[in-house]
């Protein structure tokens, strides 16, 4: 079929090259070391594994188990401060450049000042806790097996709340006043107002907010590293700590790229929908 | 009963924006705010409607105080000028969504909705989003919204300031229509005098916050209390010449033209005419100044050919050094 | 609620996101024996600088530093010089059948693409031709991740740009490509800026890719510096955090700058914000 080729085709052509050699490439070469076995033979020994592999079922749980937490509090939080800084009258943006300092720490800083405040014996939060009376002995945050996860989630409500604040606080700015003091003139309440006219006018930043925040929570590694490296065990292990284990600790860079192979799967769905949101707007 | 505005006062940064305003309105009648922009006419509008609270002064409504009360207690209703309705619900259910606020049965505000589209021609657009509708249809479902609760008061804010010349001229008579069916005081801001003249039962025009004249359409023109009254009303604005310490004010039909000379006429060149259809309007340049007629549509002139002119009698205006209205000297 | 409410609830918020990072700093500049004192001091305490200059004076922490400097300002530069004439390209060119839109979604889908799962072959293509363990290396990788990023938000600059501009420039002579440097590209300047910052923010917190594809002393950069600290016996909490704050103050002072377009980078691109 004969196509002409564009004029601007020159502009993006290096563009696309690049992104070839260094996204899609990379892609067809870990299908291709996840099909290879240790000896070079072709085999699908490693998806196989995959599926009676306890381990990953394990991080796979933990990984949703995190996601879902750390979505549904941040969504929370985040639509409460978005609602209440934009309500404040003055001194708004001073707050809001407050509420966003977490997020714009490198995550390795974040989960640094994190560590030191969930030491059990040295740290501030446990300190803090013992000087208002409380007994401390159990909290043992991050070096708990029951606790750990949730202090890892903790940790990103803190760092990643800020995104959803900002993203809906810029659906909040772009809602037109003046369908709301129509509303106040028809009669409506503050909450009546809020549900009818407001929520659905947000519904767009809510969802691009949701979706992208799930795509970065689904792939989380950064914190976790330092925070747990993973553990206690196995208790805070995601997806992304499973494959990095097992790639780097244990150089099995077949199977690694097969989970690989398997998360990307579950992310592009993800994308999809994304996209789609994104276009509605 | 009705409205009233006593002594409502209103400051921004320091800078008055509505000065003790003072009128009444009374039930049924048909209100103007007329003025310029940045003459206060919106602020005050928004204060009666509760959207601003005045820093001094009262606002009342049927006898009852409701200055301090909040817009959504105030039973008013109020159209906006780029309409503000819902984008994301339906005309019916914008139009619904006071009777919905205030809990009336489905079936109740579905009846009510039902009728005010009919009465507003817009029943068959009951399904469709605000998006996909047309500016003279969105303003249908602002009244429309505004009048399905039969409130104490109607609130417009320029409300045909968006529509095309044609549209707005067939709405107005529209609204007039309307607004006498509905018998319910109703305070409408504009800054097109034509508007104003030909709504209104009376007249407030404002200027810097202040009222300079409220009275009904037909003083408004034919007195004017100052020269800014006397310039803004009318169209083309009335010829305003200074003698002295007194300035003389004359309305362009009161200008009677000449192609020759004769007793009593003062000569004058003929600066521009512009054609009218129904009339024409000649610019004459005498002297210094410049002084706009009104002439029969055949009237034709050159640029710069001569002209004779004088005033009627009887129609001459006279105000004092500050612009004030004094009476004839006759 | 009432309005001293909200203020008391927004102070409370305020307080909470800055209180971690404030403790964080305290502890880079407390003596060791008060950094785990009991009870925690907040604000009596004695200052020093010795963390500071034991991190970065002597030596290791000093290199990471510079490492990251050069790799953000390599990667973004790079990613720029490619990217903004291909977004220039996607919003100015006629395209047939709409691909301009499909270029511009899957360069967009590129980006999201979970690091993990290219970690692995780019580990084994870097190791194969011998860029491990070198900022060179890294910064090819960082500026594959910064491309689709770049192309995407200049693309929204650039179609904010009326047509006529360069329109009136190439009928007065100029060339395409002039007009570009010469009258649009002072235009976009802001969003060029903020995409930029975007963009040196992003390789200077990078952490997995650097992680693992530099782990000698000479290459490693400040957020893998800082996680070598933490090994498992003896966590040398004063360098750390020295580090981490030196780390933070840049990202601070970049975002403060880019913050207009905070929104607009954050959501890439959705949201105009």
């Amino acid at each position: 079929m004969k196509t002409r080729v564009p004029a601007g085709f020159a502009w993006v052509a290096p563009s696309i090259a690049v992104l070839l050699a260094l996204s899609i490439y990379p892609l067809i070469f870990a299908v291709k070391v996840a099909l290879t076995d240790a000896s070079g033979a072709a085999t699908f020994a490693n998806f196989a594994r995959l599926a009676h592999d306890r381990v990953f079922a394990t991080a796979a749980v933990q990984t949703v188990l995190f996601t879902a937490a750390a979505l549904a509090v941040e969504f929370a939080l985040g639509l409460a401060l978005a609602l209440l800084v934009d309500s404040l009258a003055r001194a708004r943006s001073l707050f809001r450049a407050a509420i966003l300092v977490p997020m714009l720490l490198p995550p390795v800083v974040a989960a640094v000042a994190w560590r030191l405040i969930y030491n059990p014996q040295f740290g501030v939060l446990n300190g803090t806790l013992r000087r208002m009376g409380l007994n401390t002995a159990a909290l043992t945050w991050t070096d708990g097996d029951s606790s750990a996860l949730l202090s890892v989630i903790l940790v990103d409500v803190w760092e990643w709340t800020p995104f959803i604040f900002l993203l809906l606080s810029a659906g909040l700015q772009a809602i037109p006043q003046e369908p709301l003091e129509a509303a106040r003139i028809d009669g409506a309440s503050g909450w009546q107002s809020f549900r009818d006219i407001t929520l659905p006018l947000l519904k767009p930043a809510i969802v691009l907010a949701l979706l992208l925040r799930a795509m970065d929570l689904v792939r989380i590694f950064d914190q976790i590293f330092i925070l747990t490296q993973g553990g206690p065990g196995t208790a805070t292990e995601t997806v992304s700590l499973y494959i990095y284990r097992t790639a780097f600790r244990f150089s099995n860079f077949g199977y690694a790229a097969a989970m690989s192979f398997v998360l990307l799967v579950a992310t592009v769905m993800f994308s999809r929908s994304l996209m789609k949101a994104m276009k509605t707007r | 009963m009705g409205l009233e505005l006593d002594r409502v006062t209103k400051r921004f940064g320091g800078r008055e924006v509505v000065s003790r305003v003072s009128l009444t309105g009374e039930d049924g009648e048909f209100v103007v705010l007329l003025g310029p922009s940045g003459c206060g006419k919106t602020t005050l509008l928004r204060m009666i409607a509760g959207l601003e609270a005045p820093d001094e002064g009262a606002i009342r409504l049927g006898g009852a105080d409701i200055t301090a009360k909040d817009a959504r207690d105030r039973d008013l209703a109020m159209v906006f000028q780029s309409y503000a309705l819902y984008p994301h619900m339906t005309v019916a259910r914008n139009i619904g969504y006071p009777l919905r606020v205030r809990k009336h049965n489905a079936a109740e505000i579905a009846r009510r909705v039902e009728d005010v589209a009919a009465r507003l021609g817009l029943r068959k657009l009951l399904e469709n989003f605000p998006r996909q509708l047309s500016g003279g249809e969105r303003q249908r479902v602002a009244l429309a919204r505004a009048i399905v609760r039969r409130p104490r008061a109607f609130l417009m804010d320029e409300p045909l300031s968006n529509l095309d010349a044609r549209l707005r001229v067939e709405m107005r008579a529209e609204l007039k229509h309307l607004q006498h069916e509905l018998a319910v005081v109703t305070v409408y801001v504009t800054h097109d005098q034509a508007e104003a003249m030909t709504l209104a039962h009376r007249i407030a025009v404002m200027r810097d916050g202040k009222i300079q004249q409220y009275d009904t359409p037909s003083n408004v023109y034919h007195r004017p209390a100052n020269t800014f009254v006397a310039g803004f009303v009318g169209s083309p604005a009335m010829n305003l010449i200074e003698q002295g310490n007194r300035t003389l004010g004359v309305r362009p039909e009161d200008v009677e033209l000449a192609s020759f000379e004769q007793p009593g006429y003062t000569p004058a060149r003929v600066w521009v005419t512009e054609e009218m259809g129904n009339e024409t309007v000649v610019v004459l340049s005498a002297g210094d100044r410049q002084i706009t007629a009104r002439a029969p549509s055949g009237f034709r002139a050159d640029f710069d050919s001569p002209a004779w002119f004088r005033f009627r009698a009887g129609r001459e205006h006279w105000f004092d050094s500050s612009g004030q209205r004094i009476a004839d000297p006759a | 609620m009432k309005t001293t409410v909200r203020y008391f609830a927004s102070i409370v918020a305020a307080l909470a996101a800055l209180a971690p990072v404030y403790w964080l700093i305290t502890i880079s500049l407390k003596r060791e024996v008060d950094q785990f004192a009991y009870p925690p001091r907040w604000i009596a305490f004695h200052a020093t600088l010795q963390h500071y200059a034991e991190a970065f004076g002597g030596g290791s922490f000093a290199i990471y530093f510079l490492n990251s400097v050069a790799l953000a300002g390599m990667s973004t530069l790079a990613a720029l010089l490619i990217g903004v004439p291909a977004a220039y390209g996607l919003a100015r060119f006629e395209w047939p059948r709409r691909w301009d839109q499909r270029v511009g979604d899957w360069i967009l889908s590129t980006r999201m693409l979970p690091p993990i799962v290219t970690i692995v072959p780019l580990f084994l293509m870097l190791r194969g031709v011998g860029l491990i363990n070198t900022l060179a290396g890294l910064a090819i990788v960082y500026t594959g991740f910064n491309l689709p990023f770049v192309v995407w938000m200049m693309r929204g600059f650039f179609d904010e740009v009326p047509r006529e501009m360069e329109e009136a420039a190439m009928l007065d002579g100029d060339s395409r490509a002039g007009a570009l440097l010469r009258i649009v590209l002072p235009l976009v300047k802001p969003g060029l800026a903020a995409t930029a910052v975007f963009c040196l923010v992003f390789a200077w917190n990078e952490f997995l890719f650097a992680l693992i594809l530099t782990q000698t002393e000479a290459a490693m950069t400040l957020p893998v510096g800082i996680a070598s600290r933490v090994t498992q016996y003896e966590i040398q909490w004063g360098a750390m955090s020295a580090a981490g704050v030196v780390a933070m103050l840049p990202v601070l002072v970049f975002a403060s700058a880019a913050q207009k377009y905070l929104v607009r980078g954050l959501s890439l691109g959705a949201v105009k914000g």
